[in-house]
């Protein structure tokens, strides 16, 4: 089949099944969109800024597993883009993003919306290519999929001079079938000796955790997980980004660990004498000082990228390959050998996290204040959104103290259900990826926690939510401030809080969200918080956007206290240190 | 902290090389002396073809030699971003 540049690159999307493009149209695209206009296999997703399409993908890549796909002009279309790219790289996040660029005789002549998109995207992808010849772009497809897909996922640029795409020289289409890069191999069985040293270190453990992040997620290992830890017993945290991965609702599950993380599960981690990281980079927001971090603990570390592993902290026993095909290995150890771990001391250990949780741990009984004397507690507003959505909706945030509640409160049993952005910390995600969710689980809820300063960023993509008619919930917890910068200020800068309030400026959310033809319900007594979050959830056909107003004074705990400080070290309130 | 070298064998593709010197200086290392060559006489690499299960053809790689002042741990960190680019063969200490 002769095709031209144009439809070869569709058509090469099509083969690898993409069913959403993300995209906003321009002059070096435009050979691409004509391209798009004339197939219906694959739909576009017309956004209001690159910066919104980056993110929906991105969203629908977590949601789902597959790759989100994301197409955009030169210049200032693909600048825009690059805080998406960042983000999802930061998370490890599988992406492929189009980007059109000056036909290749234009190309460093300062031309009309000419941008060096490869040289601006370089470190925060985890490969591009620039598009030669149409008849290069099968192959460069292919391989931009594998790379985005396999191994540490992550977003790939493929950048695309329009003369690449002229619809008028043909080539011979074909698209291939396997796809084989000599100098790209990423790690997918573990090496049989570094998991019997990992189970001899299990057996040997009385004060074990079980650390696991975003990468048990990515490599699908849930399942595994809670496989192995119904052999082990072990008490289990996750990261912001590992949230789901292990159900939350499970007994040994401790809560999310570092900055906000628990009592219990900072405590847990700072006096192991085993930590059992999985897909996990021991990122500074998780260790605090490294120096300091868990004195005591050996560590297994159980990773498919070999520069995470002894990055931060050293491993005692590396385990490199596919999380999920490790965890299988150890598994079948495990289960051999389980009648040698020590249950007896271990038991202890447990009890001894039990009086921790016990003694500070998270108050999740914050939405039965029903007075209309007190103000609206952020974590009950969570707390309500946990309890009427049944623990099953997708939850998208944005970033700051909104986000940390979330994590804390909702309480998540399945992976993939929490989205939002750990590494980059990207305020104005939480919309844009929601509306990918969305997209890929139209029967489901999904619910987008924010704050009035993040939701401010990307606001303009309420407009695709009315074109495409995406039911999304959006809690805006609405502190009237950059909530989380304050608390910084009120901690460590004597209250004087520079540039993060609006004074009167914020605008009118619920005739704001009328004019794009959505339903605003304000909130601002507790008495009404119950009912009118019910009342949001019930109109299941149309975008609802809940304003409520909450606390501004309140601060997220616990916190650790840093610098030089440990995980034992924490803020457990406004006047209480550990 | 003493000097070391680096060998890194890569493909000989647009962008290959601004990677690597990217990648040094994205990560705050540093670089003190850089030298590439297109390889032509492949009798020396003859153990990259072994390693990789391979066959390489002239001028098809690159080799680059960058040496830096750093401690055992920050070179294995280095080896292992570096050996983490795509078009990255094999990167290595020359001892
Ligand atoms: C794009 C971007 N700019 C700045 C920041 C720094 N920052 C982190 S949290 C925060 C405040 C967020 O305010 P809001 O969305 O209202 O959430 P709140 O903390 O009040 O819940 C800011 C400015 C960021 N994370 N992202
Ligand atoms: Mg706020």
């Amino acid at each position: 089949m002769k095709l031209a540049g144009n439809d070869i690159l569709i058509q090469s999307l099509i083969n690898e099944g993409v069913e959403y493009i993300f995209g906003y149209p321009g002059g070096a695209a435009l050979h691409i969109y004509d391209a798009i206009f004339k197939q219906n296999k694959m739909e576009h997703i017309l956004v209001r800024h690159e910066q919104g399409a980056t993110h929906a993908a991105d969203g629908y890549a977590r949601a789902t597993g597959k790759p989100g796909v994301v197409l955009v002009t030169s210049g200032p279309g693909a600048t825009n883009a690059i805080t998406g790219i960042a983000t999802a790289f930061m998370d490890s996040i599988p992406m492929v993003v189009i980007s059109g660029q000056v036909a290749k005789h234009l190309i460093g002549t300062d031309a009309f919306q000419e941008t060096d998109m490869i040289g601006i995207s370089r470190p925060i992808v985890k490969h591009s290519f620039t598009v030669e010849s149409a008849e290069n772009i099968p192959e460069i497809v292919k391989q931009a999929f594998y790379i985005a897909t396999s191994g540490r996922p992550g977003p790939v640029v493929i950048d695309v001079p329009k003369d690449t795409t002229a619809p008028d020289k043909l080539f011979e289409f074909n698209y291939p079938d396997e796809v084989n890069i000599r100098s790209y191999s990423p790690p997918i069985d573990p090496e049989k000796n570094q998991i019997e040293r990992a189970v001899e270190a299990i057996i040997a453990s009385e004060k074990p955790v079980i650390y696991a992040g975003g990468g048990a997620i990515n490599s699908n290992a849930s399942s595994e997980l809670i496989k192995l830890n119904e052999i082990l017993n072990f008490p289990v945290t996750n990261t912001l980004m590992g949230l789901g991965v292990y159900p939350a609702t499970d007994e040994r599950f401790l809560g999310m660990l570092g900055m906000h993380g628990t009592y219990q599960a900072n405590m847990a981690m700072h006096n192991a004498d085993l930590i059992i990281a999985i897909g996990a980079r021991f990122d500074d927001r998780i260790t605090n000082t490294p120096k300091l971090f868990a004195p005591n603990a050996k560590i297994i570390h159980f990773d498919v990228d070999h520069s995470s592993v002894s990055k931060i902290i050293e491993a005692n026993i590396a385990v490199f390959g596919q999380v999920k095909n490790s965890l299988n290995e150890i598994i079948k150890l495990c289960e051999l050998k389980k009648e040698m771990i020590n249950t007896k001391k271990i038991s202890s250990w447990k009890n001894q996290i039990k009086e921790w949780k016990k003694s500070h741990g998270l108050n999740h009984d914050m939405y039965l204040e029903d007075s209309d004397d007190s103000p609206i507690m952020p974590q009950a507003v969570v707390q309500h959104v946990y309890n009427i959505t049944e623990g099953k909706a997708f939850v998208t945030s944005d970033v700051g103290q909104h986000q940390m509640f979330a994590a804390q409160y909702y309480h998540f049993d399945e992976p993939r259900k929490w989205i939002n952005s750990g590494g980059l910390g990207t305020m104005g995600f939480g919309l844009p990826s929601a509306m990918g969710v969305k997209l890929a689980f139209p029967n489901d809820e999904v619910v987008c926690i924010t704050g009035e300063g993040s939701i401010q960023m990307c606001i303009q993509e309420l407009s695709t939510c009315t074109q495409y008619n995406l039911p999304i919930k959006i809690i805006n917890i609405n502190n009237e401030a950059l909530g989380m910068v304050k608390q910084w200020q009120d901690m460590n800068y004597g209250g004087r809080h520079s540039e993060s309030t609006y004074q009167s400026s914020l605008p009118n959310f619920i005739e704001l969200v009328e004019s794009y033809g959505h339903v605003g319900i304000k909130i601002e007594k507790n008495s009404e918080l119950k009912s009118q979050l019910e009342r949001a959830f019930s109109l299941k056909d149309k975008l609802v956007f809940v304003d409520v107003y909450v606390d501004p004074d309140e601060h997220v705990y616990p916190m650790l206290v840093a610098p030089n400080g440990s995980l034992k070290d924490m803020w457990l309130d406004k006047e209480t240190k550990t | 902290m003493i000097q070391r070298k680096v060998s890194i064998i890569l493909e000989n593709k647009p962008g290959a090389l601004v990677r690597v010197v990217g990648l040094f200086h994205q990560r705050g290392y540093n670089i003190e002396s850089l030298h590439v060559d297109p390889v032509n006489d492949l009798t020396k690499y003859k153990y990259v073809e072994k390693n990789l299960n391979i066959k390489l053809k002239e001028g098809e790689v690159s080799h680059l030699i960058i040496s830096t002042t750093v401690n055992d741990n920050l070179l294995r960190q280095i080896l292992r971003q570096i050996n983490k680019l795509i078009d990255v063969l094999i990167a290595e200490e020359v001892k």
